[in-house]
C-alpha cells in the first residue's frame, strides 16, 4: 500500500494503482478524455498529465503507477499549460464557435466542459488552419449515427467495441491528421458484424457517436432530461440495469449506469436494452379497456347477445395460417446505405417498418371501448360465474414472465385463493420447465447456482450446451467472450455454428436432439480416464452406481454414430471439462425444448455432479433464463405445483399457511398440482375461463392453428396487455396494462438477483399498472388486498417466502440482492451449494438416463429438421420489438436460415421466398443463406406472425414437465410458387 | 558513394570492412572472413558472461538513443520462465540514414551472427528481424543468407551443433516510419496497428506478444562481433578519448557535400573533419551553412557548431544536439532553411501515428503555419505560435515523434530567425509552388 502526496494531501493507494486511480479514490478531480473505466488504458489524449517531483517530464496520471513517497501536483502551472495546449489543439479540428465569447453557450458534452473549465478560447471554424475531422458516418442507420466533426480521436469507442463488446467494428484508420474512426473495412457496419449494442454511444465524450432517435425528436441540442430513473431492461434474463431519461413524460433515451456501480451489466447493454424502448410510445398502445361487442349490461348483469359458436370469436381478420399470405406492404431492405431523409416522402412512408407488424385496424372492430368499472365488473361476474358453474378446474391463468414479482404474486394469489385452482402457469413451461424438473429431482433447486460475474472472472472452462448466448443474452454473451479472451477454454455443444460456437475451442456440432448420447459419452470417457471427482461423488451425492452402469455403453464411438460428432472431439471436450479446475456449465433452450428435455438436463447434471463442477466460485451451474422475470415468476408461484418460493401445493401445511395469510378458508384451496400452459390450451382441456396477463400464446405455443381453434371455443377470456396482440383478438375483455417504464416493481435475473425497477413515466391514457389492476380485481372478487403500492405486496411476499425474508425495497436499491436472503441483515447469496444441497440429507441424487430419439425424425417427405429460436434484434412474439423502430429496421422480415448447399440444390438464393411445410401446416418465408446451420437443418425465428414458426411445430409434450418439443420438427423446404406479398 | 570504393585513410573499417565484397555475402565467404567465430565463442560462454563482456566494451545502441547495450540485455529476466524474444530493428527510416541497409546488403551473415549472439545472451529462441519494406534488395539478401544459415546448421533446432534452438524470421515493414519506434515495431510484428505503447511496462518485462523482449538496432548487433572477437578492452580503446562512447560508428552523410556516402570512424571523430575532409567539403563556391548530425530528428547545428562538434554521444550533446542514428545532413549556403524545416515537419506530420493529441494535431498545424510563411502570408506572431506548439509537442507524448518534429523547428527559429522573418516581412520572395 504505497502512500503518496497529491496536492499535499496524503493518499493511500492500492499496489499497482495509477496516479489517476489514487486521485479518484481520494476524490481529487482530474480531467480525462481517452481514459474511461473498464477500458484498457492507452494514454493518448495527454490531458490528465500531472507534475511529479523529481520527474523532468509531466506524467500521464492514467498510465503512471504510484510509488511510495511520490509527490504529485495535479494543478501545477506546467500541467495546466499542457492541458490547455491539448484542448487548443483539439479545438483546431472541432466546431466550437458557440463557445467563443467567453463560453456563454452551454457546453454540450464532456469535452466542451473541459474547454470551458480551463478557459480555452476556441478559434472560429472559418479561421482554423486544420480542417474539421472526418470519419465513417453510418448513413441511414436507424439507431446509431456519427458526426465525426465532433470526434477528438480519444478512441474510447474503438476500445469499447473491441475490448468490452469483443466485436471490433470500429477502428482508427489512416495516420497523422488524416486519422479517423472507421466502421469496418468499407463503412458498412453490417458487414463488420456490428451488433448495434451502442457501447460506442455510451463512451463517446463528445456526441460524435450518437443515438438517432433522441436527436430526431429533440434536435441537435443536448437532451436535457426532466429526470433520470433507474429501471430494469424489459427483455432477457440478464437483468441489465438501465437509466431512463424522461422528457415531457416520454422516454427520451436510455443509458446504462456507470461501470463503477454494481450492476449485472457492468455498464453495458445490448441493442434491445439501449434502443428498444420506443414501443412504450407506440401508437398501438391500448389506452382504454375493451369489451367485445355483444356483451351488454341489462338489469345489473352482463349478458352475451352476440353470435355464438365458432363465429363468436370470429373477426374480420385472417387466421394465423392465412396471415403470411396477406397483402402486407413489402418490407424495406435492411436500412443501411441511404439516409431516411434522403428518401422521397412516399418512400419514407412505406419504409415505416412499423406498419408491417402493428395491429391491423380490423382487429379493433369486434371491440368497443369501455370504462374500467364496466370491464372489471364483467370480468368479476364471469370469472365468479364460471367458477360457480364448473368448479375450480375450469379456471386457469397464464401469468407473465414479463411482469414483476409483485404482480405475479398477486395473480396466483387471486386464482389459488379465490378460485381454489392450481391451474397457474406461465411461459416458463416453454422455457426452462424441463431444467426445473430435472434440477428439482437431482438437487431440489430451481435456479442457477452461481453468478454471471464469476463466469467472467474465475472459470477456467466454459461448457455451453444449446445456448446462443451472444444473441439471446447479449450482455452475458459478451462477458463469455471476454472470459474466452482472458484464456478460459470454451466448449460449445450446438447444432448451429453460432457466434460462440465459431469462436469456441471445441464445437460439438451434433444432430438436433442427440444431446443425451453426447453427454452420456462425455461422462463415460471421464470415468474411463478416471477424471471423475471421487471425493465429491462420495460425500455429496447418492446413486452414482446406477449412472456409472448406465453410461458404460455410451462409448464416444457410439455417441459419434448417433450425434455425428467425431469421437475424438467428444473425448477432448470431456477431458477439458473434467480437468477444469473450475468448469462452468451453461445451458438454455437448446437443451430444454425437446421431447427428451428433462433427460438431457439430467444427463448434464450427472456430468456436473460426477466432476464436482458446482458450488465453487468459478464452477457454476447456469441455466440462463430467457425472460426478464421468468425466474421471479416461478419464484412467485406462477407454476402449477408450487406456492411462492417453491413450497409444494400438495403439502397441506403450506396450504394452511397461505390460506391464513390470504384470509381464505384452506378447504377451498386445492392440494392437487394444476395444469400446465401446454395442457390448458388444447382440445379436451377442462378450462372454460382463462385469464392471460402479458403473454401471447397464439405465437409462442406449438401448433398454433390448433391452439387458435381452442381459443375460439373458450367460454371467457381476459387478456391484460399493452397491445391488442394476436391472442388478445380472442378476448372478451382486454385490459390495457402499463409497460415496464410505467410502473414500479421487482424482477429476478438469471443469477437470482432481485432488482428494483422504478416508475419513470405515466401509462398512456387510462392504462394501469398490472398490480393496480390485480389489486382492484382481487378486492372485487373478494380476496382482501389492502395494498397501496408494490412495496406493500413485497411485505407480504417476505412473510410467506423464506428465501425472500430479508428483501425490502430500501435494500434493493443499487445492485439488488441475490436470494436466498433469509433475514434482514443477510447480504444475499452469490453462489449456492458450497457445502450441501437443499435436499433432505444435503446430498444430490444421480439419475440414470438413456438416449431416445427426439420425436419427429426427418424422412423422405419431410427431409429437413427445423430448429426454432430467437434472433438478436427481436424478442419472442415481437409484441415489443416489432414496434421498436430501430430494432425492426434491422430485421424487418421473417427469414429462414438455409445452408448454402441445400439452397443451391433447391434453387433458392438469398431473399427468395421459400415454403416450409411440416406435418401440420406451412409458412412462406424469406431465405437467408447461412453456414450457421448444418446441411439438412434450417432455423426459423418465431418472432414473426406473418411466418409463424409455431404453425409448424409439433404439439407433442415432454412427459415430466409438459414441455413442447420446439427444437425438432421434420419439414419440407421448397421454393414458394406464390409470393407472400403482393 | 556506392560500394565498392576506396576507403578514406582516416576511416576505421571494422563493420564496413567487407562492404563492396560480394564474396562476403555467402556463408562460405563469411566464414573465410572470420565469420561465426564470435558466435562460436559466445555459445561456449554463459549468457551472463556474454552480457558482461558487452557491458564492459561500452557498446551503446546505434539506433538513436545510445542506451548501453549490455545493460539493456541485463534487464531481461535471468531465468527463462516464458519465451524471450529478440527483435532486430532494421526498419531504417530516419531521413538521412542508410547504414543498416549497407550492413544487410553486404554482410547479412554478420547480422545473423550478431542476432544469434544476442539471442544466446538474453536466452531468446526466436528473433524477428524487422526490415523496412522498401528495402527489397536487402530483404532478398537477408532471406537468402537466413536460408543458408539454416542449411548450414547455424540456426534451427541444433544451432552450431549445440543442441540449442535459435530461430530467426524476417518481418517486412509496410511503410510506416513509426514502426521503427521499438514498441510500435512490436505492435506491428503482432499484426496490430503500429502505435507506440506506453512505458512502463518496458519491453524487457512485457514486449512482443507480452513476453520479455529486447530490441536492438542492426548496427548495434553487428558491433557485438568485434567485441567478442577482439575483446572488450580492444573495443573500448576505439575511442578518441571519451570513455563513454566507444568503438566505431557508421555515419551516413548526405546533402551538399562532394562525396556523400557511409563513413566508418571511431567515436569522437570531429564532425567538421568528416564533412570537409572525408566527404570532400562543399561544392565549388559554396560554404557550409548548417548540419543535422544525427538523422532528421535532432536539433540543427549552425556552421560554428558543426565545426566544433565531436561525433560521439557526449560531443553532440555539448553542441546542443544528439548523435542519433548518425545520419549527417549537410546544408550549404544555397539552402532555404525555412523550406527545409517545412519539409522535415511535413515528414513528421505524415508519419505521426495519430495517437497523441499534440503529435497528431501539432505536427499538422506546424506544417500549415510553415507553409503559410513560405507563401508570404506569415505574421511575426506565427513564430511565437510555432514555438508554443513546439513546446507542447516536446516531452508530452507517448513516443518522441513530435519531439523530433519540434527539434529542428525550435533550433531553426533560434539559429536562422532572419530567414523566417525575411519571408514574413516580404524581404524574401514567397515560394511560388510548395512541393
Amino acid at each position: 500500500m504505497p502512500a503518496l502526496l497529491i496536492n499535499g494531501q496524503r493518499v493511500d493507494a492500492a499496489d499497482g494503482a495509477t496516479i489517476l486511480d489514487a486521485a479518484r479514490a481520494a476524490e481529487i478531480d482530474l480531467p480525462t478524455l481517452c481514459w474511461y473505466p473498464k477500458l484498457p488504458t492507452v494514454g493518448n489524449c495527454r490531458i490528465c498529465v500531472v507534475s511529479v517531483e523529481g520527474e523532468d517530464k509531466l506524467l500521464p496520471a492514467c498510465a503512471a503507477t504510484v510509488a511510495e513517497g511520490m509527490r504529485v501536483e495535479t494543478e501545477s502551472a506546467a500541467a495546466l499549460d499542457a492541458r490547455r495546449g491539448v484542448l487548443q489543439m483539439l479545438l483546431e479540428r472541432y466546431p466550437a464557435d458557440h463557445l467563443i465569447n467567453g463560453g456563454r453557450a452551454e457546453p454540450r458534452n464532456e469535452f466542451e466542459e473541459y474547454v470551458v473549465r480551463y478557459g480555452v478560447t476556441p478559434r472560429a471554424v472559418a479561421a482554423h488552419e486544420l480542417s474539421l475531422r472526418q470519419g465513417d458516418e453510418r448513413p441511414g442507420d436507424p439507431m446509431i449515427s456519427h458526426d465525426m466533426s465532433l470526434c477528438i480521436l480519444c478512441t474510447r469507442c474503438v476500445r469499447a467495441c473491441e475490448d468490452i463488446q469483443v466485436v471490433g467494428v470500429l477502428d482508427v484508420a489512416y495516420r497523422g491528421e488524416g486519422a479517423q474512426i472507421v466502421v469496418g473495412a468499407d463503412g458498412d457496419p453490417d458487414k463488420a458484424a456490428c451488433t448495434w449494442c451502442g457501447e460506442c454511444v455510451r463512451v463517446c465524450p463528445t456526441g460524435a457517436i450518437f443515438e438517432v432517435m433522441p436527436r430526431e425528436r429533440f434536435g441537435e441540442s443536448r437532451v436535457a432530461a426532466d429526470r433520470v430513473v433507474r429501471s430494469i431492461c424489459p427483455y432477457c434474463g440478464v437483468g441489465c440495469q438501465i437509466d431512463l431519461h424522461v422528457k415531457d413524460n416520454e422516454i427520451a433515451r436510455v443509458t446504462s449506469p456507470t461501470f463503477e456501480e454494481t450492476t449485472p451489466n457492468d455498464g453495458s447493454t445490448c441493442v434491445k436494452g439501449r434502443f428498444g424502448y420506443d414501443f412504450t410510445q407506440h401508437r398501438d398502445r391500448l389506452t382504454k379497456p375493451l369489451i367485445r361487442k355483444g356483451w351488454v349490461r341489462r338489469g345489473g348483469r352482463w349478458i352475451w347477445e352476440g353470435a355464438t359458436g365458432a363465429a363468436r370469436r370470429g373477426g374480420p381478420w385472417q387466421s394465423m395460417t392465412e396471415e403470411g399470405r396477406g397483402d402486407k406492404p413489402a418490407a424495406p431492405p435492411r436500412a443501411i446505405g441511404k439516409r431516411i431523409r434522403d428518401l422521397s416522402l412516399l418512400e419514407r412512408i412505406t419504409a415505416d417498418v412499423r406498419d408491417r407488424a402493428t395491429t391491423p385496424e380490423t382487429w379493433y372492430q369486434p371491440f368497443r371501448e369501455a370504462t374500467w368499472d364496466e370491464a372489471l365488473e364483467l370480468v368479476t361476474q364471469e370469472l365468479t360465474r364460471i367458477h360457480a358453474d364448473h368448479g375450480p378446474d375450469a379456471m386457469a391463468v397464464f401469468q407473465s414472465a414479463k411482469c414483476s414479482n409483485e404482480e405475479n404474486y398477486l395473480l396466483q394469489r387471486l386464482f389459488r385463493g379465490a378460485f381454489g385452482t392450481n391451474n397457474v402457469d406461465h411461459c416458463t413451461r416453454l422455457c426452462h420447465s424441463t431444467s426445473v424438473s430435472a434440477m428439482q429431482d437431482a438437487l431440489n433447486t430451481a435456479a442457477a447456482s452461481g453468478s454471471m460475474r464469476e463466469v467472467e472472472e474465475a472459470c477456467d472452462v466454459i461448457f455451453i450446451a444449446g445456448a446462443n448466448t451472444t444473441e439471446t443474452h447479449p450482455v452475458f454473451g459478451v462477458s463469455l467472450k471476454r472470459a474466452h479472451e482472458r484464456g478460459a477454454f470454451l466448449i460449445v455443444a450446438d447444432p448451429r455454428r453460432t457466434e460462440l460456437a465459431a469462436r469456441a475451442d471445441v464445437h460439438l456440432q451434433m444432430q438436433p436432439g442427440t444431446d443425451v448420447a453426447l453427454l452420456n459419452a462425455m461422462l463415460q470417457h471421464i470415468l474411463a480416464e478416471g477424471l471423475e471427482n471421487w471425493s465429491f461423488i462420495e460425500t455429496r451425492t447418492h446413486d452414482f452406481d446406477t449412472v456409472r452402469k448406465a453410461v458404460q455403453p455410451y462409448t464416444p464411438e457410439r455417441a459419434a454414430a448417433i450425434t455425428g460428432i467425431p469421437a475424438e472431439l467428444i473425448r477432448a471436450a470431456a477431458e477439458r471439462y473434467a480437468r477444469g479446475p473450475n468448469t462452468t456449465t451453461i445451458w438454455a433452450m437448446g437443451l430444454t425444448q425437446h421431447l427428451t428435455g428433462h433427460d438431457m438436463v439430467t444427463s448434464l447434471l450427472n456430468l456436473i455432479l460426477a466432476t464436482g463442477m458446482i458450488g465453487r466460485w468459478g464452477a457454476a451451474m447456469m441455466p440462463v433464463r430467457g425472460q426478464n422475470n421468468v425466474q421471479g415468476s416461478s419464484d412467485m408461484g406462477a407454476i402449477p405445483f408450487a406456492f411462492p418460493d417453491y413450497q409444494a401445493v400438495a403439502d397441506p401445511a403450506n396450504r394452511d399457511k397461505f390460506a391464513r395469510v390470504w384470509g381464505v378458508d384452506p378447504k377451498t384451496m386445492s392440494l392437487v398440482p394444476g395444469l400446465t400452459v401446454t395442457e390448458m390450451a388444447r382440445e379436451g382441456s377442462p378450462v372454460k375461463a382463462l385469464y392471460i396477463m402479458g403473454e401471447n400464446p397464439i405465437i409462442s405455443d406449438p401448433d398454433i392453428a390448433h391452439a387458435e381453434a381452442w381459443f375460439r371455443t373458450i367460454e371467457f377470456l381476459v387478456v391484460q396487455d399493452m397491445f391488442l396482440t394476436e391472442t388478445a383478438r380472442y378476448g372478451d375483455v382486454i385490459l390495457p396494462a402499463a409497460s415496464f417504464a410505467e410502473k414500479t416493481g421487482t424482477f429476478v435475473n438469471t443469477e437470482r438477483r432481485i432488482q428494483l425497477s422504478e416508475q419513470a413515466i405515466d401509462p398512456p391514457g387510462q392504462a394501469r399498472a398490472d398490480w393496480e389492476i390485480l389489486v382492484d380485481l382481487s378486492n372485487r372478487i373478494g380476496i382482501k388486498s389492502p395494498f397501496s403500492s408494490p412495496a406493500d405486496v413485497m411485505e407480504e411476499i417476505r412473510e410467506v417466502a423464506p428465501a425472500w425474508a430479508g428483501v425490502t425495497y430500501a435494500r434493493l436499491r443499487g445492485g439488488g440482492l441475490q436470494y436466498p436472503v433469509p433475514h434482514d441483515d443477510h447480504p444475499g447469496t452469490a453462489f449456492l451449494f458450497a457445502d450441501r444441497f437443499p435436499t433432505a440429507d444435503g446430498r444430490a441424487l444421480f439419475h440414470a438416463v438413456e438416449y431416445a430419439d427426439p420425436g419427429e425424425l426427418p424422412d423422405d417427405e419431410y427431409p429437413f429438421v427445423m430448429n426454432t429460436g430467437r434472433m438478436l434484434y427481436h424478442w419472442h412474439t415481437g409484441t415489443m420489438t416489432r414496434r421498436s423502430r430501430g430494432l425492426d429496421a434491422r430485421e424487418p422480415v421473417a427469414t429462414v436460415e438455409v445452408h448454402p448447399d441445400d439452397a443451391a440444390e433447391l434453387g433458392l438464393a438469398d431473399g427468395d421466398m421459400a415454403k416450409i411445410t411440416s406435418r401440420r401446416n406451412s409458412i412462406v418465408i424469406s431465405v437467408r443463406m447461412s453456414d450457421r446451420v448444418a446441411r439438412r437443418q434450417i432455423f426459423v425465428p418465431f418472432h414473426f406472425r406473418e411466418a409463424a414458426a409455431n404453425l409448424l411445430t409439433n404439439p407433442v409434450l415432454e412427459p415430466h414437465a409438459k414441455m413442447a418439443a420446439l427444437k425438432v420438427t421434420a419439414v419440407r423446404l421448397e421454393p414458394a410458387t406464390v409470393p407472400a406479398t403482393a | 558513394m556506392g560500394y565498392p570504393h576506396e576507403p578514406h585513410p582516416k576511416e576505421t573499417l571494422i563493420l564496413s570492412k567487407h562492404f563492396g565484397d560480394a564474396g562476403a555475402r555467402s556463408y562460405d565467404g563469411w566464414v573465410k572472413c572470420g565469420g561465426y567465430q564470435a558466435l562460436k565463442r559466445a555459445l561456449a560462454m554463459d549468457p551472463a558472461d556474454v552480457i558482461e563482456i558487452v557491458k564492459e566494451s561500452g557498446l551503446r545502441g546505434r539506433g538513436g538513443a545510445g542506451f548501453p547495450t549490455g545493460l539493456k540485455w541485463s534487464f531481461m529476466p535471468k531465468e527463462r520462465r516464458k519465451p524471450h524474444y529478440l527483435c532486430c530493428n532494421a526498419d531504417e527510416s530516419e531521413p538521412g540514414t542508410f547504414k543498416d541497409r549497407e550492413i544487410m546488403r553486404w554482410t547479412p551473415h554478420a547480422l545473423i551472427e550478431g542476432c544469434a549472439i544476442a539471442q544466446h545472451a538474453i536466452q531468446a529462441e526466436v528473433c524477428y528481424i524487422y526490415i523496412r519494406g522498401e528495402f527489397t534488395e536487402p530483404i532478398a539478401i537477408m532471406q537468402a543468407a537466413l536460408d543458408e544459415a539454416y542449411r548450414e546448421g547455424v540456426l534451427g533446432g541444433n544451432a552450431m551443433g549445440t543442441n540449442r534452438r535459435i530461430d530467426m524470421y524476417i518481418h517486412r515493414g509496410a511503410g510506416a516510419y513509426i514502426c521503427g519506434e521499438e514498441t510500435a515495431l512490436m505492435n506491428s510484428i503482432e499484426g496490430r496497428r503500429g502505435n507506440p505503447r506506453i512505458r512502463p511496462p518496458f519491453p524487457a518485462q512485457q514486449g512482443v506478444f507480452g513476453m520479455p523482449t529486447t530490441i536492438n538496432n542492426v548496427e548495434t548487433l553487428v558491433s557485438v562481433l568485434p567485441v567478442l572477437n577482439e575483446g572488450a578492452e580492444w573495443y573500448k580503446d576505439l575511442s578518441l578519448g571519451n570513455p563513454k562512447s566507444t568503438g566505431t560508428k557508421l555515419f551516413s552523410v548526405c546533402g551538399h557535400v562532394r562525396k556523400p556516402g557511409n563513413y566508418e570512424v571511431t567515436m569522437g571523430f570531429p564532425l567538421g573533419e568528416l564533412v570537409n575532409d572525408l566527404c570532400g567539403g562543399m561544392r565549388d563556391g559554396r560554404t557550409l551553412k548548417a548540419c543535422i548530425p544525427g538523422g532528421s530528428s535532432v536539433p540543427i547545428l549552425n556552421r560554428e557548431e558543426t565545426e566544433a562538434c565531436l561525433l560521439d554521444y557526449e560531443g553532440c550533446v555539448e553542441q546542443g544536439t544528439m548523435l542519433g542514428s548518425g545520419g549527417v545532413i549537410v546544408f550549404d549556403d544555397s539552402a532555404d532553411m525555412v523550406y527545409q524545416i517545412m519539409r522535415l515537419a511535413r515528414f513528421y506530420a505524415h508519419e505521426s501515428c495519430a495517437q497523441c493529441t499534440q503529435c497528431r494535431e501539432g505536427t499538422a498545424w506546424t506544417v500549415r503555419i510553415l507553409e503559410r510563411i513560405l507563401r508570404g502570408e506569415g505574421e511575426m506572431k506565427d513564430l511565437d505560435l510555432l514555438l508554443d506548439l513546439s513546446e507542447q509537442m516536446t516531452g508530452k507524448t507517448i513516443c518522441v515523434l513530435s519531439d523530433s518534429c519540434a527539434a529542428p523547428i525550435v533550433s531553426g527559429i533560434k539559429k536562422f530567425r532572419d530567414e523566417f522573418e525575411a519571408y514574413i516581412t516580404g524581404a524574401k520572395q514567397p515560394v511560388a509552388a510548395l512541393t
